[in-house]
């Protein structure tokens, strides 16, 4: 590899393996039973009931439709999807667990680990629509060219660095605008698909990540909320002001890596209204007011009625899964139940 | 086939999922599906359909390429066709919403072989499926074109899509197949799920009766792999074939509730299943008998008990041995090996696997066997929970060959919309039509790669006429699904119709001057099954549903017109042994206009997602903005309305019906075992999926969107 990956080369940085490794200093039994913020149990109850793994959906139903896409279609989908993995990569081995040292309650270390490990569940995700679609010579290509773009890979790299900086509450601005932002220029295209009947399959395990990425979005953004009122006015205003700069950077950045991508097959202006919405949305969840006026986040309502994070799909089970399973609540039955 | 763009910018999908968004005023934008349905025709439709100057010129192109089958042209004079056609053209048709067009279109009509045309509209599809059943019966043709494009009666997919057409699968829907304790069984039942399969409609195989794992072979202890690598081998046989790549090919395996593997069997659906043993695609069902609910009620163990000791000592295969009547018998019975189970604790697992997945179905043995009216056993149920009638073991020589055929059952269904048929100008001729077009596909169905299957249906006539639209319906007439009138109403309803199917069926049965075989030893020759309608009277108890009744002009048999009825059959037999079978209806209440089955709504709005379809949006049938409160959701109403419902039916209904469950994430297993318990006291036969609702996180929601709130 000639250019850098962020992430594989953290380990090779020099503030980490001679820095001394960054941990909680101190750590008390964590008791369930005493939850200082109501949010943490509600959020953790959620996150456990939506656990799933890529296995349960029958991606290979897929294949029929994958070949129906052209090779430029086909191209662009297994480079957006390198591109997701890159960051849930991040997400999952750096994003979510840097943010554990600065949790205000233990119980929201233990949301973090989770969200952590749900990362790492979608980063492998997309090395199940991989291989299940694509040859390997087509998935080498695409993570090539995902090491080579340098619009991504500046997007893993400005994230990156507010991970690493010494500032709790802007890694938690970092890591929302990851969650609620960045992924979206990638989660676009199956939302597309699926409108369009192709890869339905494959829209279902994404609807299955992007109703974990609504999840983690609102919740460290609550958090970042949280700890706002713990700080000055000053500190205050300053975190406003980075927080508005740091999504220009990154949202400049995230024009040229979505025309990169969608300027072939002539979907780069509708893909930015999306960018332009799901901006709004961060900011929304930071507590901040929306960044883009309503003439340019006028979403393709395909588009727009399919990121609902809601699982509420009427499915058709002899052609998928569905995403709306959760692991239930299991409670014994009573004598009074069976009063017959 | 992609979706040009127009000046506005809104695309026909765009257009469609503003259904799903609210308008400037809060209002359901309904204008913007019509819309999308008219875009559908002008920038896709239209422009893709093959023109021909004349019915001829289109007839004539049509069966020389080989896309007609000629014999069911050569049947009628052209001079008739032309007068069909100009009848079916002359009602006008319109799709009323986008997803109706965008259905038939991308699953139903003809196409050019390279799937880029289209080479019929509905209209011709319709005289052409009319053609097909009335077999020459030139009356029944136009009886049939009268009650299809009328709304009134929809066949099933399978007969829908591919009446008349040369290239195509079989009309029926649905296939139930035994599989003994043997390897020939065993292997001739994945054989005829391929076939089946490839064919179309879907095959459900009964598991009961195969060894468990452990289990010896030739006497020889710890033998068996069980069922598990069974299912296995199924559920790669169906995701191999498929029916001329229309549907994706479909199977259910059913077992009973006290085989040895039957934890293992749930386990297959869990979340984290082994890959090894994880069972996507394969639906399964579990058939539970009377005892296990009593001994859940005792907390006590149930016992389950090996197939292979249970056939040497009863003679029989496991899943013809009624559990309930034995228990006792059998856990005393040193000689079959048992094991044991907390009852409890299995219907909670049932209920955390459907928590999961949706699966499995259940079917209420004993429940099912009080109420058939047929001579035999019945201890399985298809793919959608619906079919319910009796078979008989296969036997084979050693070359494979059959030593003795069995029955194996199969089923053609089809359904009517309730509420055009209550607005019909003849309601009894509306079933009769049905009935006789859903027998027609019975008479020209010979499926000879499975012969099992064959026979029975040459034996047994055997159809399922269903029912839609029940929720569009009470709600049109301001009445609440699940209301002491919506009850009522449900209930006076399908007495009508079984009078009127049963009185069809025994008009054919005089016409041709044959029964159903075995019809001597079944309750209708007995007279026994009459007795409920002729001991007392069947009338509607609300003011309401009297009025309905009267102002569509809808006789309601009386016990003297039961009486009647029932002497002729008793005289002259019915043809058919099963009549009526309620399916769930998922695409053809789409192009009917429908709410599907007698479920209610799943949602104002209904998120419908199919591979072939993609994800689309389907407002419920005759909703506008100043009635949506008779539109609760199926989450919101809750399972004993919908139960209450479906009760009020199953009693006029010989098989069954398929009842889907809806619950909020919030509930527990406790919950659905809870309405289990209620569906099973309320003679409920069989329950199909669990389904879950789980709305996002309170701040996570998409604001503005029409399924997003309560």
């Amino acid at each position: 590899m000639t250019l850098t990956d962020p992430v594989n080369s953290a380990k090779n940085d020099p503030a980490h393996t001679g820095g001394k490794l960054k941990l909680v200093s101190h750590v008390n039994a964590i008791n369930w039973n005493k939850i200082q913020d109501d949010k943490d149990l509600e959020v953790w109850n959620r996150l456990v009931n939506n656990f799933w793994l890529p296995e349960k959906v029958p991606l290979s139903n897929d294949i029929q439709s994958w070949n129906t896409l052209t090779a430029e279609e086909q191209t662009l989908t297994m480079r957006v999807f390198t591109g997701l993995t890159l960051l849930d990569t991040i997400q999952g081995t750096v994003g979510a667990v840097s943010l554990i040292p600065d949790s205000i309650t233990p119980h929201e270390e233990a949301v973090y680990t989770n969200i952590a490990f749900m990362e790492s569940v979608h980063a492998k995700s997309y090395s199940s629509i991989f291989s299940t679609l694509c040859s390997t010579k087509d998935i080498d290509d695409a993570f090539r060219w995902s090491v080579e773009n340098e619009n991504l890979q500046k997007k893993a790299a400005i994230v990156m660095e507010y991970y690493r900086g010494d500032s709790a509450l802007k890694r938690k601005v970092a890591s929302t605008l990851l969650e609620s932002f960045l992924f979206y220029s990638g989660f676009y295209l199956p939302m597309y698909w699926s409108s369009r009947a192709k890869l339905t399959n494959t829209a279902d395990l994404i609807r299955l990540i992007i109703r974990d990425e609504a999840v983690h979005g609102y919740y460290i953004g609550y958090k970042f909320q949280k700890g706002l009122e713990q700080v000055s006015q000053a500190e205050r205003d300053d975190l406003k002001d980075y927080t508005f700069s740091l999504l220009y950077e990154l949202y400049d950045n995230e024009v040229q890596y979505t025309q990169d991508l969608y300027d072939g097959v002539g979907l780069t202006e509708d893909v930015k209204k999306f960018l332009h919405y799901n901006a709004n949305k961060a900011l929304m969840n930071l507590g901040y007011e929306p960044m883009f006026p309503k003439t340019v986040t006028d979403v393709n309502p395909a588009i727009l009625s399919a990121l609902s994070p809601n699982a509420d799909e009427n499915h058709d089970f002899f052609s998928g899964s569905g995403s709306s399973y959760v692991i239930g609540k299991a409670v014994v039955t009573e004598d009074e139940d069976w009063d017959f | 086939m992609d979706a040009p763009r127009v000046a506005s910018g809104m695309d026909y999908h765009s257009l469609n999922a503003m259904l799903n968004l609210y308008g400037a005023n809060g209002e359901i934008q309904f204008e913007k599906d019509r819309e999308a349905a008219r875009e559908y025709f002008l920038q896709h439709v239209n422009q893709n359909t093959v023109f021909f100057h004349s019915l001829k010129e289109r007839l004539d192109y049509l069966v020389e390429k080989e896309y007609y089958e000629p014999e069911v042209l050569a049947q009628y004079d052209f001079a008739f066709i032309q007068k069909l056609n100009d009848l079916a053209y002359s009602k006008k048709f319109r799709f009323e919403t986008f997803l109706g067009a965008f259905k038939y279109y991308t699953s139903y009509t003809l196409k050019t072989f390279d799937g880029k045309r289209y080479l019929e509209r509905f209209e011709d599809r319709v005289v052409m499926t009319a053609l097909g059943l009335a077999q020459g019966d030139e009356q029944l043709a136009i009886d049939l074109v009268e009650e299809i494009i009328g709304g009134r009666f929809q066949p099933a997919t399978p007969t829908f899509l591919n009446t008349g057409k040369a290239q195509r699968g079989e009309l029926v829907s649905c296939f139930l197949l035994r599989i003994e304790d043997n390897m020939e069984s065993i292997s001739r039942g994945i054989n005829s799920s391929l076939q089946l399969s490839k064919r179309g409609g879907g095959v459900a195989l009964l598991l009961s009766n195969i060894r468990e794992s452990g289990a010896p072979i030739k006497q020889i202890e710890n033998q068996s792999s069980g069922i598990i690598p069974v299912m296995k081998l199924l559920e790669d046989s169906f995701s191999y074939a498929n029916q001329l790549g229309a549907r994706q090919g479909a199977g259910a395996v059913y077992l009973s509730a006290h085989h040895p593997d039957i934890m293992r069997f749930l386990d297959t659906k869990r979340e984290n299943a082994d890959e090894k043993i994880r069972i996507k695609t394969l639906s399964l069902g579990v058939v539970v008998p009377d005892i296990t609910f009593e001994l859940a009620k005792n907390n006590e163990d149930m016992y389950l008990f090996s197939p292979y000791d249970v056939e040497k000592v009863y003679g029989k295969p496991f899943g013809d041995v009624p559990i309930t009547e034995n228990y006792r018998e059998m856990v005393d019975n040193p000689r079959i090996k048992k094991t044991k189970i907390n009852a409890r604790e299995f219907f909670q697992t049932i209920a955390e696997i459907q928590f999961e997945s949706g699966y499995p179905y259940i079917v209420f043995e004993d429940t099912v066997n009080k109420a058939n009216p047929i001579k035999g056993r019945i201890n399985m149920s298809n793919l959608c929970s619906e079919i319910l009638q009796v078979n008989t073991p296969t036997t084979y020589n050693e070359d494979l060959s059959y030593d003795a055929i069995g029955k194996d059952i199969s089923c053609n269904l089809g359904s009517l919309n309730i509420a055009l048929t209550m607005d019909g100008p003849d309601f009894g001729k509306t079933v009769e039509t049905a009935i006789r077009g859903l027998t027609s596909v019975s008479n020209q169905s010979h499926i000879s790669s499975v012969r099992s299957i064959e026979d029975g249906n040459d034996k047994s006539h055997a159809i399922g006429l269903g029912q839609m639209n029940l929720h569009g319906y009470l709600a049109r007439e301001r009445i609440f699904y699940g209301s002491e009138e919506g009850i009522d109403f449900t209930n006076i309803y399908f007495y009508t119709v079984l009078f009127h199917a049963l009185r069809a069926s025994n008009r054919i049965s005089i016409e041709r001057g044959e029964t159903f075989e075995g019809f001597e030893d079944s309750k209708y020759a007995s007279g026994e099954f009459f007795d409920k309608y002729t001991d007392a009277p069947w009338v509607p108890a609300t003011a309401k549903v009297t009025q309905l009744f009267a102002d569509a002009g809808v006789h309601i048999p009386t016990q003297e017109d039961w009486r009647e009825l029932a002497a002729s059959v008793t005289q002259h037999g019915i043809y058919n042994q099963n009549l009526q079978a309620v399916p769930p209806t998922g695409s053809i209440s789409y192009i009917n206009n429908s709410t599907a089955s007698i479920h209610p709504i799943a949602s104002k709005i209904e998120i419908r997602k199919e591979g072939k379809l993609g994800r689309v949006y389907y407002p419920a049938a005759f909703m506008t903005n100043d009635n949506l409160e008779y539109y609760q959701d199926a989450y919101e109403i809750g399972y004993e309305k919908v139960i209450d419902t479906y009760a009020a039916a199953t009693q006029h209904v010989d098989q069954g019906l398929s009842l889907t469950l809806f619950f909020k994430d919030t509930a527990t297993t406790r919950d659905i075992n809870r309405a289990q318990i209620y569906a099973w006291k309320k003679g409920i036969k069989t329950i199909y999926y669990i389904r879950l609702r789980q709305m996002a996180l309170e701040g996570t929601e998409l604001d503005m969107c029409v399924s997003c709130t309560l």
